[in-house]
């Protein structure tokens, strides 16, 4: 009988401790540890979804869910694996808060409806699903993520941040991880599939669904137009803690920019109409999915 | 002595419905569960270590689960035939990859798979469920917000 395994093949469920189940589970997945790591803070199990479940506060969540410090609820690992079922929560949400979980619950749908998207496209949400709206074709964007972005180094804070931050704890706010894939795509021009794949890497919630069909809005390909963002909006719903320290704010950063400047430094080949949606999303504290 | 009680049954316990309660426990709450880390699409999706670590302390707390590592469709043509099950049970799925799983098992192991449907977020007939317009998230949201926002549903 090997260490690692009883007689029959199953591996070990009998841990005095944590760290005693992460040595194990270093000798039981090598390649997984060698590829990163990093162990989240974030616990497995139903008994720590309990417990977020019942912090849940559905009417500060629709105040403040765009703010990084805002009430956003952790809860999506536990979505993602079926610790909890979106029915659950749907049905805790509405008992807790009433017409006030009315935000929480449309976030809910979204998985739902990336479910039956999945359900229906099966593997072809690796595929795009519509042409790109930027003015470039498919070809033109870069098939893998680049060394300096994959490992945080691009040199600006904001972006080298949330890469450090998805590395070391699986999660990224929802902002985050849009800004961070709009800076993949349109700025460094990088197939959305690369940044997907990165994701599903290291999210605890990645989910095919949701994460690919996610980026494919970002990216153009599964909406009308593209993503973006400007300084002001990562500034406002990040309170400035990464431009106050970043050595490009004052010259150097790309976002710095109205959005009709960045319009067209972005799209150049596209078409010159005013973006009213992005100005839209701007204007109410950054875009969410539409 | 029912189908049922005559075959013994081996319950499939997946990545995308880890609840110690969820429906085929439930539904089975004496057989023995297994879960199998899918060799192949750890390798596929590079997973990292954090990712396997969340999924373990998940598996833990459901109760005398045995877990597993290899192909999953193989690790379960094993298990049953060393516990004599005859039937898989487990919850469904859209992933394709679950599909290609319960396909080998059914017409390579020659096991018969029991899918259970798991809760949903909200009740849709079938002809409901495929007349849904899923083009854009917004059509989607039209059709079901009243009943995703009552409790009657």
């Amino acid at each position: 009988m090997s260490q690692t395994e009883n007689k029959s093949g199953s591996l070990r469920t009998d841990f005095a401790s944590r760290e005693e189940m992460l040595e194990y589970l270093k000798e039981i997945f090598p390649a997984e540890y060698a590829n990163s790591p990093q162990v989240s803070e974030t616990r497995g199990g139903r008994k720590a979804a309990e417990q977020k479940l019942k912090a849940i506060d559905p009417a500060q969540y629709a105040s403040t869910r765009n703010s990084l410090e805002g009430a956003v609820t952790r809860l999506s690992p536990y979505l993602r694996h079926g610790v909890l079922s979106l029915y659950e929560v749907r049905r805790i949400a509405l008992e807790h808060a009433g017409e006030g979980a009315g935000k929480l619950v449309n976030e809910l749908a979204w998985r739902d409806y990336w479910q039956r998207v999945y359900g229906s496209i099966g593997n072809g949400i690796w595929q795009d699903r519509e042409p790109y709206k930027t003015g470039f074709q498919a070809s033109d964007y870069a098939a893998e993520v680049s060394p300096d972005l994959r490992s945080g180094k691009t040199g600006l804070v904001c972006m080298d941040s949330f890469v450090q931050e998805l590395e070391e704890t699986g999660y990224l706010h929802n902002h985050p991880r849009m800004w961070l894939a709009a800076y993949l795509v349109h700025h460094r021009r990088i197939r959305w599939q690369a940044g997907a794949s990165w994701f599903l890497e290291h999210l605890l919630d990645g989910d095919p669904a949701s994460n690919n069909l996610s980026w494919q809005w970002v990216a153009s390909t599964f909406s009308t137009k593209p993503y973006f963002f400007d300084k002001g909006n990562l500034e406002r719903n990040t309170a400035g803690i990464y431009c106050r320290v970043c050595p490009l704010a004052q010259r150097g950063c790309p976002f710095d920019a109205s959005i009709e400047q960045l319009q067209s430094r972005l799209f150049p080949n596209q078409s010159s109409k005013p973006p009213q949606d992005n100005f839209a999303r701007q204007n109410r504290g950054g875009g969410k999915r539409r | 002595m029912s189908q049922q009680e005559q075959e013994k049954v081996l319950v499939w316990v997946h990545g995308d419905r880890l609840d110690p309660a969820g429906e085929a426990l439930q539904a089975y709450p004496d057989a023995p569960a297994v879960f199998v880390f899918d060799q192949e699409l750890l390798a596929q999706y590079r997973l990292s270590f954090k990712r396997v670590v969340f999924l373990y302390e998940c598996l833990l707390e459901i109760e005398d689960i045995q877990i597993r590592k290899g192909d999953v469709a193989d690790e379960l043509a094993l298990v049953a035939a060393e516990l004599n099950c005859s039937r898989i049970v487990t919850v469904n799925t859209v992933a394709p990859r679950f599909a290609e799983i319960c396909q080998k098992l059914r017409q390579e192991k020659k096991l018969p798979v029991e899918i259970i449907e798991p809760e949903p977020f909200i009740e849709l007939d079938k002809d409901e469920a495929e007349e849904l317009d899923l083009k854009r998230f917004s059509r989607y949201w039209q059709a079901v917000s009243g009943r995703a926002l009552s409790l009657k549903y």
